[in-house]
């Protein structure tokens, strides 16, 4: 009977298969486990179970996925695995696209006979999991020997040597010395060397020449200005929350600031990175107020955020999920937010290790307020409480008096328009007239015995224009002998509305002078919803006929005197309130300490469907399942702990790496923010690993690490290419020459800035004023334009939906998640920036008029030109006399375009072809 | 999955040098002929590239209608909301924008009549795209994830109502590079800034040669635009005078690229500048509307003060497709004298009423002049805001944000004109049949391209990326 069923089934399923349980199997066989195999595995196979399902044993189909079974067997109608295929559900798999119907049929078939699955077959055994390389801790490696000793300056240079002398590869030779100095003073200042500098170091032959240049760099300020932006780069910094309502974070600055001031005098990496994640918590170094442990941690607040989402918890969780890619990639080359809706697909981080990092960011507090159609912002103060207090109590006074002024104005506003009222009709006969029949409003006003003022009000208002206003449909319609009954329908449905609203106005003001009384909150003051009576809402408020005035002079005449006289009380009392307070105590965008929550996996990453409970712990693979859980507070502080301890095997790999790559162009990883399976394996493991242990010996120190990469060979040479290096590695992963690169757009714009003498070398503070939108128009929402300083690039404020479009032209990123490194495009709308940008014409303007009115002959202004712009002499050899070249030029330009500054102009446009040329773009 | 680990070249190297007009088969070349010059030949990322099949639109026009057009006023007429208007929603209430100030259902106060061969109903709100109807694919069951603009827009654009993500314009000119060297692939006309700004047309962490080129912004009146590409004209030199400029740094950079052997990128900074140079010579011309004869210019609603705006952007929309832009986006959006769009939270029947007038007639101008031109035909027209709107009243006279069912269109470019797709709930609420998620309006975009969107993906952060997501399946019954 049971088999007559299934193979009814089978037949109408187009299957020839199996009548019996050694032929259930069957049917596995040829058509279930292939179908699983070829369109399960991938996700749900022995290496990766996404929400824990493992379709390629008897015991992980069974057991099923992280929320439950997936079949029930013999019943294919209530079996998630059959709703799943046949897309009836949420859940639609395989997810590229449905099965076919001859496939669903097949395993609604095998669930229906059971799901029979052969008996003998057991799990494989799991063979451990070799341990990834940047899993492993750190090793010490020493350099390794090489034939050619003399090319050693550095440890370093030992170990690019030995892999070149392994392919029997030549380093390039030294770079010469105008281009080493060119080179290093652009990659430690973003500037290029000044005259003097450029003299100094050529004068100077001792053998600690670059080694001077080097400490002389570091020393300078521009050093934190450049080295505090590729951390910026990293922290994805800006300075509005971007997505939808692109609030200004009014204090990131701050934050800014504070990473410029650490690279600048050495801050240790290892304190560095602790602040960045709980500064907060540390105990503060003088003051009772931990001024940069705060600020430092707008590296966590200072993410993109869709405050104006609607699903508060999606968009709490958005924000975690941002500082948890951020802290991963950004310190741990780890992809950590891929384990967001599912086990990571090639990293062993599960959706358990992912939920465990968000359990310590949603226990922090990140937003001052969530609800609300927009939430708001949360900004720390950087004084003691009671200052922060004091400050506060002082707004609230202001507050205050802006509260009584108002009360004031609307209980005039009441007697205006309750003088006014009964003759509302009156008022719109007579505008009728005047805007329709062409009569005069002052004439009408006396007349009618009507106040002008108003009048003219009510014949702006009712004028027709363009706009389709339903609630006046009635008015217009109306003929000469409809006018006075729609007239009079006028003024008593408006009469209607203002009694009842006076009434509910009453009642609220009752109420709430009762619970003053008794020192209960006030009801919420009533709010008149204008789709209720659009004619009502229009006439009595905002600019309406019958609002109250919101001008001071119109209130003169309107308001009685007594009435004036107290609004201008309140005023003199709110501006020497707002003189005498003190000032805004300075705040920051920071995080503090929220209500721990009790954390649970998001299944798929949906918070409505919850999986496990999860402890707030670090990733088991990197610590091991026996770690204690944190059980107080957020486990900020702890987080910032273990990533700093010198035992953590990515930390200091990652940043060297990353210091690595801003010197060199690429890294020894050359995925810097992915060290995962998918990131590209080391080109030197070894030097890596050394380079690693020297940062945390020399207490965490990146300028001792500048110091150890820059007075190497392998900075040192030029880059120079031979035939040979190219056929034998053209990518130069064995770093045989230096990789030439591209100026950032920081680097071009500050250049330019300071060939001219126009660079403001100020250093920190904000050039962004407001706070959220204010009441911006949305299409207001600009960034500060650059042309509007003189600055440098790293201190215009970014308003993260609109960068400059200069920044965007020329690489900057998006400032929306953390960067691994500038991409470098080739594009003519660059070239145009160079060719006709008003910018550019100024600064090589500027230029030619420096040159001009220094002294010497043109030739002597042309070498100058070269040093300044490009960092070195022109060419005399042979064909290429550049001098001779610029001379027959400017003469050509001078002819071209005659006049009274054919000479200036000519200048302009040699000195624009400088700073055009591949010589200044390119630091070789 | 991750071809290019097993080239020499990094894939940063790669993108690098592609971005630059470089690859490869550049360097290789170079090597083989031992000479640095060689660059003429090299690959353009913008250059035309074949689709992965036959392709029914060869580029698209979008008219982004920003603030979220009601679907219940326009083309997706209710009946049922006419017979129990003012009742309550008979069904739980999803998550709107601004909780709390709904009311309950309201009927449209617009008539809805059949147009064309095809009977296609349209509101009177729309009486210009009404005739058109039978070159109009009308899609009744369009669905996204965001209640708020800011997701919205930014799913509507790229995909992703979280991340940011190349917007749509990116992909397809990463797919199909463009067929004019002289303009942008992507070309994005008076873009709002809000709800996203910039990142509805970034090309994010695909190469910037696939970025939306901005024509001025939202809050601008066309005749306020400086100038149409910014840095596009030099105001001091004339022509002659910048060629000579230009032939000096030519030389200049030439003796560099010699003298640093085997840097394509020197050399690909050279070409830059030659494009740069054509392109202020070729590129204004494409934004001379004035040349355009005066029944075209009636046709768009040119003539009329109300309609002007997007008139122009029409107008330009159609000159820049007839040279070779590959997609091209206009937005109506908040603006001078439009504060709020389409986004009537209340006041529906003032500001719908506006916001129609102002884009009505150039929408149907364009579609005739396409049509009459032949470039309807293998032109992708889409029409549609970030979400619809709410069967239920807000603030009285207003509708909120509906993402879970609403209309766009789609005309011309391979798809069947005069017919309706999927359909909302008998209130307009939910679409429930033929679905079409915003990944499903993408899939099937790049499909009449000639796309498949499974295959046009670009690996970055440690896996293939691409504008579906996971997610998109081809509407195949909408393809003629």
């Amino acid at each position: 009977m049971r088999l007559a069923r299934y193979f009814l089934l089978l037949l109408w399923a187009g299957s020839a298969v199996a009548q019996s349980a050694d032929e259930g199997s069957a049917l596995f066989e040829s058509r279930i486990r292939p179908l699983f195999a070829a369109h399960c595995y991938a996700c749900h196979g022995s290496a990766m179970q996404m929400a824990g399902l493992n379709l390629s044993t008897a015991a992980g189909f069974f057991r099923g996925r992280d929320t439950g079974p997936i079949v029930v067997k013999g019943d294919p109608e209530h079996s998630a695995l059959i709703r799943a295929v046949s897309y009836t559900g949420t859940i639609k798999m395989p997810p590229g696209g449905k099965l076919s119907p001859q496939q669903i049929a097949d395993l609604t078939a095998w669930v229906k006979m059971g799901a029979p699955w052969p008996q003998a077959e057991t799990a494989p055994a799991q063979a451990p999991r070799p341990q990834f390389w940047s899993f492993q801790p750190v090793k010490d490696y020493p350099p390794p020997q090489v034939r050619d000793r003399t090319w050693v300056q550095s440890p370093i240079d030992a170990f690019i040597l030995a892999k070149l002398e392994e392919k029997g590869i030549r380093p390039s030779p030294r770079a010469d010395k105008l281009t080493l100095l060119r080179r290093a003073t652009f990659d430690l200042t973003g500037l290029p060397p000044t005259q003097r500098e450029i003299a100094d170091f050529l004068a100077d032959d001792s053998p600690q020449a670059f080694a001077r240049v080097v400490d002389r760099l570091l020393a300078s300020p521009r050093y934190g200005e450049r080295w505090g932006r590729h951390w910026l780069d990293v922290a994805r910094y800006a300075d509005s929350t971007g997505a939808d309502e692109d609030h200004r974070y009014p204090y990131a600055w701050r934050y800014r600031d504070y990473v410029i001031d650490a690279f600048n005098r050495d801050l240790p990496y290892d304190q560095f990175i602790q602040e960045q994640i709980a500064g907060d918590l540390l105990p503060a170094r003088a003051d009772e107020v931990n001024v940069e442990g705060i600020t430092a941690t707008g590296f966590l607040a200072l993410g993109p955020k869709l405050i104006a989402e609607q699903d508060k918890v999606k968009m709490l969780y958005d924000i975690v999920d941002e500082q948890i890619d951020v802290v991963g990639r950004g310190l741990m080359g780890l992809t950590l937010a891929c384990a967001r809706c599912h086990d990571h697909k090639f990293d062993p981080i599960t959706t358990k290790d992912y939920y465990s990092l968000a359990s310590i960011f949603a226990s922090t507090k990140q937003l001052a307020k969530v609800e609300g159609v927009v939430s708001e912002l949360y900004f720390v103060p950087l004084v003691p409480k009671d200052e922060a207090a004091r400050y506060q109590a002082h707004l609230d006074r202001i507050n205050a008096k802006k509260e009584a002024i108002e009360e004031i104005v609307e209980q005039e506003g009441r007697r205006n328009a309750d003088r006014l009222r009964p003759h509302l009709a009156e008022y719109m006969t007579a505008a009728r007239k005047i805007y329709a029949g062409g009569a005069k409003t002052e004439e009408m006003a006396r007349a009618q015995g009507l106040d002008e003022r108003v009048l003219g009000k009510w014949v702006e208002y009712l004028k027709p224009n363009m706009e389709v206003r339903p609630h006046l449909a009635n008015w217009y319609k109306a003929t000469p002998a409809t006018l006075a009954q729609v007239a009079q329908q006028y003024q008593a449905d408006f009469d209607a509305r203002i009694r009842d609203w006076e009434g509910r106005m009453d009642k609220w003001r009752r109420e709430a002078a009762e619970a003053r009384a008794s020192g209960k909150k006030a009801p919420e003051k009533p709010k008149f919803v204008a789709g209720d009576d659009r004619f009502f809402a229009e006439v009595r408020f905002g600019k309406g006929p019958f609002a109250p005035p919101e001008k001071d002079e119109e209130r003169q005449k309107v308001f009685p005197a007594e009435a004036n006289a107290r609004i201008a009380v309140l005023q003199q009392e709110m501006d020497a309130l707002k003189k005498s307070g003190p000032p805004e105590p300075p705040m920051a965008c920071a995080v503090t300490e929220g209500e721990p929550v009790e954390q649970h996996v998001f299944v798929r990453g949906n918070w409505a469907v919850k999986g496990d409970a999860v402890p707030k712990r670090f990733p088991v693979v990197l610590t091991g399942a026996g770690q204690p859980p944190i059980t107080h507070g957020s486990g900020r502080l702890e987080l910032a702990r273990w990533l700093a301890s010198p035992e953590h095997p990515l930390t200091a790999r990652v940043m060297v790496n990353r210091i690595w790559q801003w010197h060199f162009g690429e890294g020894l990883v050359r995925t810097p923010s992915n060290f995962g399976r998918l990131g590209e394996a080391p080109t030197h493991p070894e030097l890596l690993d050394f380079l690693a242990k020297r940062f945390i010996e020399s207490g965490w120190s990146i300028k001792a690490m500048h110091r150890l990469l820059m007075l190497s060979s392998a900075y040192q040479m030029s880059p120079e290419i031979s035939a040979e290096q190219v056929k034998a590695d053209a990518a130069n992963l064995l770093l045989s020459h230096f990789n030439r690169r591209r100026l950032d757009i920081e680097e071009i714009r500050d250049t330019l800035l300071a060939l001219d003498g126009s660079l403001d070398l100020t250093m920190h503070g904000s050039l962004q004023e407001g706070k959220g939108t204010d009441v911006e128009f949305s299409e207001a929402r600009m960034s500060f334009n650059p042309d509007k300083s003189r600055r440098r690039t790293v201190y215009l404020p970014l308003r993260r939906s609109n960068l400059p479009s200069v920044l965007n032209l020329f690489d900057f990123g998006d400032a929306t998640t953390t960067s691994e490194g500038r991409s470098r495009t080739n594009i003519a709308p660059q070239a145009l920036f160079m060719m006709n940008s008003g910018f550019v014409t100024e600064r090589t303007r500027g230029l030619a008029k420096m040159l001009l009115v220094e002294g010497g002959d043109d030739a002597a202004r042309i070498r100058r030109a070269y040093l300044i712009t490009l960092g070195r002499k022109p060419l005399a050899e042979g064909s290429d006399d550049e001098v001779r070249e610029a001379l027959e030029y400017i003469r050509g330009f001078e002819k071209k375009r005659p006049g009274p500054e054919a000479r200036l102009d000519a200048w302009e446009s040699f000195c624009r072809v400088l700073t055009a040329s591949n010589d200044f773009v390119y630091v070789n | 999955m991750d071809g290019n680990r097993f080239l020499p070249l990094s894939r940063r190297d790669l993108l690098r040098n592609s971005a630059a007009g470089f690859g490869m088969v550049a360097l290789a070349a170079m090597l083989a002929e031992n000479s640095p010059l060689h660059a003429e030949t090299a690959e353009n990322p913008l250059a035309p590239k074949a689709p992965h099949f036959p392709a029914r639109a060869k580029r698209v026009i979008f008219l982004f209608m920003h603030g979220g057009p009601s679907h219940i006023d326009t083309f997706d007429p209710k009946p049922r909301l006419v017979r129990d208007n003012g009742k309550p929603l008979p069904f739980k209430r999803p998550l709107t924008f601004a909780e709390g100030q709904t009311g309950g259902l309201m009927k449209s106060p617009w008539e809805f009549k059949p147009y064309g061969e095809s009977g296609t109903p349209v509101s009177e709100l729309l009486p210009h795209m009404a005739a058109c109807v039978d070159d109009i694919c009308v899609v009744r069951s369009m669905v996204g994830d965001s209640v708020a603009h800011g997701g919205a827009l930014l799913q509507l654009h790229t995909g992703s109502n979280t991340f940011t993500r190349p917007s749509m314009g990116s992909w397809v000119v990463y797919g199909l590079g463009t067929e004019n060297r002289n303009l942008p692939g992507f070309i994005t006309i008076k873009p709002s800034l809000s709800h996203g700004g910039a990142k509805n047309w970034s090309s994010s962490f695909l190469p910037a040669a696939y970025q939306g080129t901005p024509i001025g912004h939202g809050g601008m009146k066309p005749e306020d635009l400086p100038e149409p590409i910014e840095y596009l004209k030099n105001k001091g030199l004339t022509p002659e005078q910048q060629r000579y400029e230009l032939d000096m740094l030519q030389k200049m950079n030439r003796r560099s690229a010699r003298r640093w052997q085997y840097d394509p990128e020197l050399e690909g900074r050279i070409q830059a500048f030659e494009l740069a140079f054509r392109m202020q010579t070729e590129a204004p011309e494409a934004f001379e509307i004035e040349k355009e004869s005066e029944a075209t210019r009636k046709l768009y609603g040119l003539d009329r003060p109300e309609c002007r705006d997007f008139a122009w952007q029409c107008l330009l929309a159609r000159r820049l497709i007839e040279r070779g832009v590959r997609f091209v986006q206009c937005s109506h959006t908040y603006g001078p004298g439009n504060e709020v769009g389409w986004d009537a939270h209340n006041e529906l029947v003032r500001l719908h009423s506006r916001t129609s007038r102002q884009v009505d007639q150039p929408v149907a101008g364009l579609l005739r002049d396409l049509k009459a031109r032949g470039l309807l035909q293998d032109t992708l027209v889409i029409w549609g805001g970030e979400f619809g709107r709410t069967p239920i009243s807000q603030g009285g006279d207003g509708r909120d944000h509906n993402p879970y069912g609403y209309t766009m269109w789609m005309a011309g470019g391979g798809v069947k004109g005069g017919i309706t797709y999927g359909a909302t709930d008998e209130f307009g609420y939910y679409a429930v049949e033929d679905r079409m998620h915003i990944h499903d309006m993408h899939a099937t975009m790049l499909y009449l391209l000639g796309l498949d969107h499974t295959r046009l993906t670009y690996f970055y952060g440690g896996r293939n990326f691409r504008l579906t997501d996971v997610a998109g399946n081809v509407a195949h019954k909408i393809v003629a």
